[in-house]
């Protein structure tokens, strides 16, 4: 990689952050490498299977597949900025419950996707949880909890 | 590489015409292309900050026109492709996974034309047109005269994909879109768009546009003229699967094999021609 760097201002997980990077580098790059925030995971690097999804703006986006210059000027949330008050969302503690995560690599994808689900449809039937996780691969295969995970989400989640 | 985020779409051919310019939708299909070191651009004309580019309006006529910028998730969720046109929505609908439809455009979609794509069986049913603009000015380029080969449309060095045109939703018209794909997000192993009309129980005109079985979208207008002026009974259904599953010139690829994908295409053509009429006779919705 070579050619000018870009200057790109965004806020990460509340914070204002700066960055400067060559064009070609993806917002996931910059999060994990530039500013440390490994919980976005990199499994893929195009776009299939949903380890690296993070809120832009508050919408669910494939961190592999958003060039971070595109970023410039919005918000960007990671699974590490979905903690409230140093405790875990009601999203994750509801993930830690339900006994949903096997390996792991999977979880911040699937967090997110989950979270960004809840905040459009607070009551989701079991299929709208399974279309709104559906691009999110778990190669344990433990989609099942998962899915008891987000219901057991949803129960907690003050009523809207 | 260098990157540009120009304000008009003028801006954007201007400097799409520098020999080593690509210019970047949503990213969906170029990122991952550029990661995977298959594709570096010298020059990257971002279209994202061109205002209206990604609007959805209705024509002085009733068509609808998509702006290239409008994303899949978008045009799944516009109360205006009703009728004839339902196929474009739900083919946007079936692209890729949510967080993916959130980003990947329109535009971006057509202009990539991959064989195996939702939208361009979707767009060629449904009879539109796509505009595009370079540096030659506008031009208009029907549906079915856009799409070249594999990943190639007639769209010349600098020019971009501006918008969709769609005709009207006519009354007596209903569309459709079926996908069958070996799990949910994935490519089409086959897809099926129609656009069907009726009345008094009779076809008037019948649209029906393949995709994932020929290196293009393509339809069979002799076969798709045979149902017209008749109802539609189920020889008919057979004769116009038959004739399509003879005009493919499917891959065998990792989705399936030439011969899988002639086999299951009459079936898939009878269930989304029936999916259509149904709308129309109100046996469904």
């Amino acid at each position: 990689m070579s050619g000018p760097m870009v200057a790109v201002q965004m806020t990460v997980n509340g914070e204002p952050v700066a960055v400067a990077t060559v064009v070609e580098r993806t917002l996931l790059d910059v999060l994990r490498d530039d500013l440390g925030l490994t919980g976005t995971k990199n499994g893929c690097g195009m776009g299939a299977c949903g380890a690296c999804n993070v809120l832009i703006d508050g919408v669910a986006h494939r961190a592999c597949l958003s060039l971070a210059v595109t970023v410039a000027g919005r918000s960007v949330t990671t699974v590490e900025g979905l903690a409230e008050g140093g405790q875990p969302s009601v999203v994750q503690q509801a993930f830690l419950d339900a006994g949903a995560i096997q390996c792991g690599f999977c979880m911040p994808g699937m967090i997110v996707s989950a979270t960004e689900l809840l905040a459009n449809n607070p009551r989701p039937s079991r299929e709208e949880i399974r279309v709104g996780l559906s691009g999110n691969l778990c190669r344990c295969s433990g989609y099942v909890k998962v899915v008891e995970a987000v219901e057991l989400a949803a129960r907690r989640l003050p009523a809207r | 590489m260098h990157f540009h985020e120009p304000t008009s779409l003028d801006e954007a051919v201007a400097l799409l015409a520098s020999g080593g310019a690509r210019c970047l939708a949503g990213g969906a299909s170029l990122v991952p292309l550029m990661t995977a070191g298959a594709m570096r651009p010298e020059h990257l004309v971002s279209l994202r900050r061109i205002a209206g580019l990604d609007a959805i309006t209705v024509d002085a006529d009733g068509g609808v026109t998509i702006g290239a910028m409008a994303t899949h998730a978008r045009v799944a969720a516009c109360d205006l492709l009703t009728g004839g046109n339902a196929a474009v929505r739900e083919a946007a609908g079936q692209i890729a996974h949510p967080a993916i439809r959130t980003m990947g455009t329109m535009g971006g979609a057509l202009a990539f034309a991959e064989p195996s794509a939702d939208y361009p069986c979707a767009v060629m049913a449904a009879d539109a047109a796509v505009v595009a603009r370079g540096p030659l000015g506008r031009r208009t380029i029907p549906a079915d005269a856009f799409f070249v080969g594999a990943m190639v449309t007639v769209l010349q060095p600098g020019e971009v994909v501006e918008a969709l045109a769609l005709p009207p939703a006519r009354p007596g018209e209903a569309g459709a879109y079926l996908k069958f794909s070996r799990v949910d997000g994935d490519f089409a192993t086959a897809c099926i768009a129609v656009r069907l009309a009726l009345a008094d129980g009779a076809v008037t005109g019948a649209r029906v546009a393949v995709g994932g079985c020929a290196p293009i979208p393509y339809r069979v207008p002799e076969a798709e003229m045979a149902l017209v002026g008749a109802p539609l009974d189920p020889a008919a259904v057979e004769r116009l699967g038959a004739a399509y599953a003879e005009a493919a010139d499917p891959p065998s690829d990792f989705r399936g094999s030439a011969e899988f994908r002639r086999m299951i295409l009459p079936g898939l053509i009878g269930r989304a021609v029936a999916r259509a009429a149904a709308r129309l006779t109100g046996d469904d919705r």
